[in-house]
């Protein structure tokens, strides 16, 4: 108890901006994997193609994969002779985000690919009924599943701030660079003083909490308010 | 007219087989037959939600966009009666007129209810809705599956007489699905019976009467 008892929150400069950096990299992540992801999972939805069921094997396999692989092979692909080291990546924000990529896209194909094998056949009778567009049908596809994407997307963006593995080998924890919240507590800085790291585990806890409970209402609102 | 011809289409263990169906422009046609005999399917193949094994269906000069259906179980858009009752004229950007659909939300007894959630309405209620989203955009050949299943009678009532009115001022082509013959007799001008996947016979109301008695079929007698 030696330990907590010197223990007081610590909120200096270094750890907000740690913070920061960590809700960044969570939206731009969980952003650029929608971009990906939700078409991808419609698609993956929608008629059997040469190699769907690969690409489908590919991805569930991806959405249990562990983060520190990806971060391994990002790795290698941005080193300085791997085959992109010319663009100088490596240990930068553009970095995480791209390891980051590789394991959210696949959470946000997959959970939107379950979603539409419900939903989007009802949906597309009835675009069809209505004679719109291929593009009016995909969009009327994310309206009427908004519910589950918000849910996807939610649970991507809890993923992003909780990693450690690929981001640690990726970022290289450099401080006001790439140093997230997660690989902050790995290395506690100051060796005895557990403030830091207290803190952002308090802090993580508190976004965990409120992501959980963003997603416990979708859900409440999904099941609300239909009479079948 | 719309022209069916040699059409095929295999489903698991049911064969869809029609020698020749032919649905002539601006009239109301019934659609009948035992459950799984085919309407279904084959109203899926000429609004293209499926596509035939062989033969051709000729829609003679109609464009897919003046055709829509309704379905056995309608798609309420999760949002208000307003946005799903006005959704065919957003996507075709027109703008609604206010009597338009005031008109509609009266003919199917939703006034006041503009602003509920689609999805919570009963099931008669839903299908009325369908109905009217189905007819808001004006379209040339419309195929109503069984759509009128769970209204009740004063709703049926009204909807039969708009379909008799839009054919007095601007008639348009109708394919009525229906297990009521009372419905059948009483708004179509050529009636179709389909069994086991086959298109058995076409003709007035009063032959289809003719031939349901020689078959026994006392429900039907007209
Ligand atoms: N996706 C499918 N898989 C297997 N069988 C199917 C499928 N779709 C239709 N069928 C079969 O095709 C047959 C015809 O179905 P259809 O829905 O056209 O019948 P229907 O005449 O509309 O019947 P109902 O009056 O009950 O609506 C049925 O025997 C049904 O089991
Ligand atoms: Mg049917």
């Amino acid at each position: 108890m030696l330990v907590l008892s010197n223990f007081h929150l610590n909120l200096s400069p270094e750890t907000l901006e740690t913070i920061w950096l960590t809700m960044k990299l969570g939206f731009v992540s969980t952003f650029l994997s929608s971009l990906f992801g939700i078409p991808l999972g419609l698609l993956l939805e929608r008629r059997d193609f040469f190699g769907k069921r690969i690409i489908l094997r590919v991805n569930r396999t991806l959405m249990g994969f562990p983060p520190v692989v990806v971060g391994l092979m990002v790795y290698l692909l941005l080193m300085r002779r791997g085959p992109f080291g010319e663009l100088s990546l490596l240990f930068s924000f553009p970095a995480m985000v791209i390891a980051q990529l590789f394991i959210i896209t696949p959470i946000v194909s997959g959970m939107v690919c379950t979603a539409a094998k419900n939903a989007a056949p009802e949906i597309r009778t009835f675009a069809i009924s209505m004679n719109a567009s291929r593009s009016q049908t995909f969009f009327l596809l994310i309206k009427e599943m908004k519910h589950d994407i918000y849910f996807a997307l939610a649970t991507s963006f809890g993923r992003s701030i909780s990693e450690v593995g690929a981001v640690m080998i990726v970022g290289g924890n450099i401080q006001y660079k790439t140093r997230t919240m997660t690989t902050a507590i790995s290395l506690m800085r100051n060796k005895g003083d557990y403030s830091e790291a207290i803190t952002l585990g308090v802090v993580l806890l508190i976004l965990s909490f409120c992501i959980q409970t963003l997603m416990d209402t979708l859900k409440r609102y999904e099941n609300n308010g239909e009479n079948y | 007219m719309v022209k069916i011809i040699k059409l095929k289409k295999r489903i698991e263990s049911f064969q869809l087989d029609i020698k020749g169906l032919f649905l002539q422009d601006k009239k109301v046609h019934g659609l009948i037959g035992n459950n799984g005999s085919g309407k279904s399917t084959l109203i899926k193949l000429i609004t293209g939600l499926m596509r035939p094994d062989q033969g051709t269906i000729d829609l003679g000069g109609l464009r897919s966009k003046d055709i829509t259906f309704t379905t056995q179980r309608p798609y309420m858009l999760h949002d208000t009666v307003y946005h799903n009752l006005i959704y065919p004229l957003m996507i075709r950007n027109q703008m609604p007129s206010k009597e338009e659909t005031e008109k509609w939300l009266e003919q199917c007894g939703l006034t006041g209810k503009e602003q509920q959630f689609a999805p919570s309405l009963s099931s008669g209620e839903r299908q009325k809705l369908s109905f009217a989203r189905a007819l808001i955009f004006k379209p040339k050949l419309v195929f109503i599956d069984e759509t009128m299943a769970n209204m009740d009678l004063e709703s049926i009532g009204v909807f039969e007489s708009i379909i008799t009115n839009i054919q007095k001022e601007d008639p348009i082509t109708w394919v009525i699905v229906s297990h009521q013959p009372a419905h059948i007799y009483n708004l179509c001008q050529e009636v179709h019976m389909m069994e086991a996947g086959s298109h058995l016979f076409s003709g007035t109301p009063k032959e289809t009467g003719y031939f349901m008695r020689e078959r026994h079929e006392k429900q039907w007698s007209y």
